[in-house]
């Protein structure tokens, strides 16, 4: 292979003339076409069965359903509870990402652009936060808000949901602005800028664009959240969507309509924003995860 | 250099109380915990070591270290290789590429609840879709009841976990290739090198700290893989699929011994934490390499 790439007789332009591209270039649609399938049908399956009446889900797997049954959806629907489960989830997600997002910038700011004793440890405290999985501090803090009374409360999953965010966030929002000049700072303390007035008028503006990518990140982790909101949630008016579809899904164990329904409900919303918002949804995920 | 502000702390404040109360201090109470023989509500004995010397001898605890290392090198195959390959794919010029991108990634934006639920029947051994697929091909005999047989269980859920992923660090890759010069692609086209020596010899070493980190990623979010194993067997069949998290869940809320719980949490943290440090520690001795 490396001798062939040193080989001068085979200049581009020959091979497009020569035609040699055609088998290749079908090559590489039909691997992509099958890859595709690969990633996308098991979707596609689950919306044509959801569907399906349950005997046809065992007899016809393959194929377009005989119907259209919009009922099953609505069944689901109905039967799920899913628009409350829709509510919770809207509420702890949209509180959480306020917060993580207003108290990150807070303390970004004042880890990058403040001097104060202890700024040092603080911040390495938050680095350290990075690391630490779910597992070292959820019994404990299992028994905190059982103690106080925070369990089948929204407070209950969102305290814990912005402290888990809290530090990439907080990561994220100083590195930007360290790469904020000096200066611009400098010009409004002369004008007698407090450092509240600094914040608010200089600082907030300036994360915006920042502050998206850490919000659509954070987003996402808490929307799909399953473990803590499984153990301290039991009141079903209170259960957010990854746990209501888990109780759901215990008591219609054979109802696979429902099911195919109730997940196909959860599932299109999702894919729709993805395709429209896929740019900055993508670039969220990746640079997020990346930092 | 500006004075030391005071108002710094009420910048901080807010995150600094908040990551205490939900990490920190559990953290702290954790490891506490993990001295004491405790059921959560009745007396707390203290027992010294004794529940990290039961710990050494839990075989099914060992064991979950074991299922979870496995996991950890099949998906890095699956998840990062797999999603270098699609990134290689997709950076090859070709029309379309984009809506092949866009595809390969939705799986991402799916709970973890709902691919685990998909997958629970695409596997299902009467309708699943994967022995429809093998009976419609002819292949009968290869049909089975892959997430009821404990030889099977494992690697099907590997390979849902390389499902939502690959398309993941696809898009990692993809923007580390998209910043490669383009005359560097040039001159390599000027002299005939093929689609894969360009992706071997350009491509592959030009985002070498890219793939680093995406290892990286892959290992440490492996510990702490949870929703999909939980949804899809519980551990089982016959403890096959156990791992740290699942097992950690069964100890602590379905057999309410905290103490032990906490112990295996603790050794958890170490075990992460010193993987961390180890790898963080190699990669920047990479970097230093790398030009």
């Amino acid at each position: 292979m490396a001798t062939a790439a040193w080989n001068i007789e085979k200049r581009p332009d020959d091979r497009v003339r020569t035609g040699k591209q055609y088998p290749s270039k079908i090559l590489y649609y039909v691997l992509m076409i099958i890859l595709s399938c690969f990633f996308f049908y098991p979707m596609i399956w689950l919306v044509l069965s959801s569907f399906r009446t349950n005997r046809e889900i065992f007899t016809t797997p393959f194929g377009l359903p005989n119907t259209i049954a919009w009922q099953n959806w609505a069944d689901a629907w109905n039967v799920g509870n899913m628009s409350i489960y829709a509510k919770n989830s809207v509420i702890v997600t949209s509180i959480t990402i306020v917060g993580i997002l207003l108290f990150a910038s807070l303390a970004a700011f004042a880890f990058s652009k403040l001097k104060f004793t202890g700024s040092k440890a603080l911040m390495l405290m938050f680095v350290f936060g990075l690391f630490m999985p779910l597992q070292s501090f959820f019994i404990a803090q299992s028994y905190i808000f059982e103690r106080l009374h925070l369990k089948d409360s929204y407070m209950g999953l969102i305290l814990p949901y912005i402290g888990i965010g809290l530090p990439l966030a907080i990561f994220l929002l100083k590195a930007y602005l360290d790469s904020v000049p000096k200066e611009l700072m400098e010009a409004a303390r002369i004008d007698g800028c407090s450092n509240f007035v600094l914040f608010a008028k200089i600082i907030f503006p300036l994360l915006i664009p920042s502050m998206a990518t850490v919000g659509i990140f954070s987003a996402l982790n808490t929307w799909n959240e399953l473990l803590l909101a499984m153990l301290y949630i039991q009141n079903d008016e209170l259960k957010t969507i990854p746990v209501g579809l888990l109780a759901f899904s215990s008591r219609y164990t054979t109802d696979y309509k429902l099911l195919f329904s109730a997940l196909s409900i959860i599932t299109i919303p999702m894919i729709v924003l993805y395709v429209f918002f896929h740019r900055y949804i993508v670039a969220g995920l990746t640079e997020g995860a990346l930092k | 250099m500006s004075p030391k502000s005071r108002s710094a702390y009420l910048f901080v404040a807010p995150a600094v109380l908040l990551f205490a109360f939900t990490i920190l201090v559990p953290i702290v109470m954790t490891f506490a915990f993990s001295f004491y023989d405790w059921n959560g509500f009745g007396a707390m004995n203290f027992v010294g070591l004794d529940n990290y010397a039961r710990a050494f001898q839990d075989r099914i605890y060992w064991s979950s270290y074991s299922h979870i290392l496995i996991y950890i090198i099949a998906t890095v195959f699956l998840e990062v290789l797999v999603g270098l390959c699609l990134a290689g794919l997709i950076t090859m010029g070709r029309k379309g590429s984009s809506l092949f991108r866009i595809a390969f990634f939705t799986p991402v934006m799916l709970p973890m609840i709902v691919v685990s639920y998909i997958w629970r029947f695409v596997y299902n051994s009467d309708f699943g879709l994967l022995n429809s697929i093998l009976t419609a091909v002819g292949l009968e005999s290869w049909t089975n009841v892959w997430l009821g047989n404990p030889n099977t269980a494992l690697l099907a859920i590997c390979l849902v976990s390389g499902w939502v992923y690959a398309g993941f660090y696809m898009t990692i890759f993809y923007s580390g290739i998209q910043r490669i010069p383009k005359d560097v692609y040039e001159s390599a086209y000027l002299d005939g090198a093929t689609e894969w020596t360009i992706f071997t010899k350009i491509k592959m070493p030009m985002i070498r700290g890219l793939v680093d980190t995406g290892v990286m990623l892959c290992v440490l979010t492996g510990f702490q893989a949870f929703d999909l194993f939980y949804v899809m067997t519980n551990g089982g069949p016959y403890n096959s699929t156990e791992i740290v998290t699942t097992y950690l869940v069964k100890v602590v809320f379905n057999n309410m011994s905290i103490g032990y719980g906490s112990a295996l949490a603790v050794i958890m943290t170490v075990v992460i934490a010193v993987i961390g440090l180890l790898a963080g520690k190699l990669q920047r001795k990479d970097n230093s390499l790398e030009y």
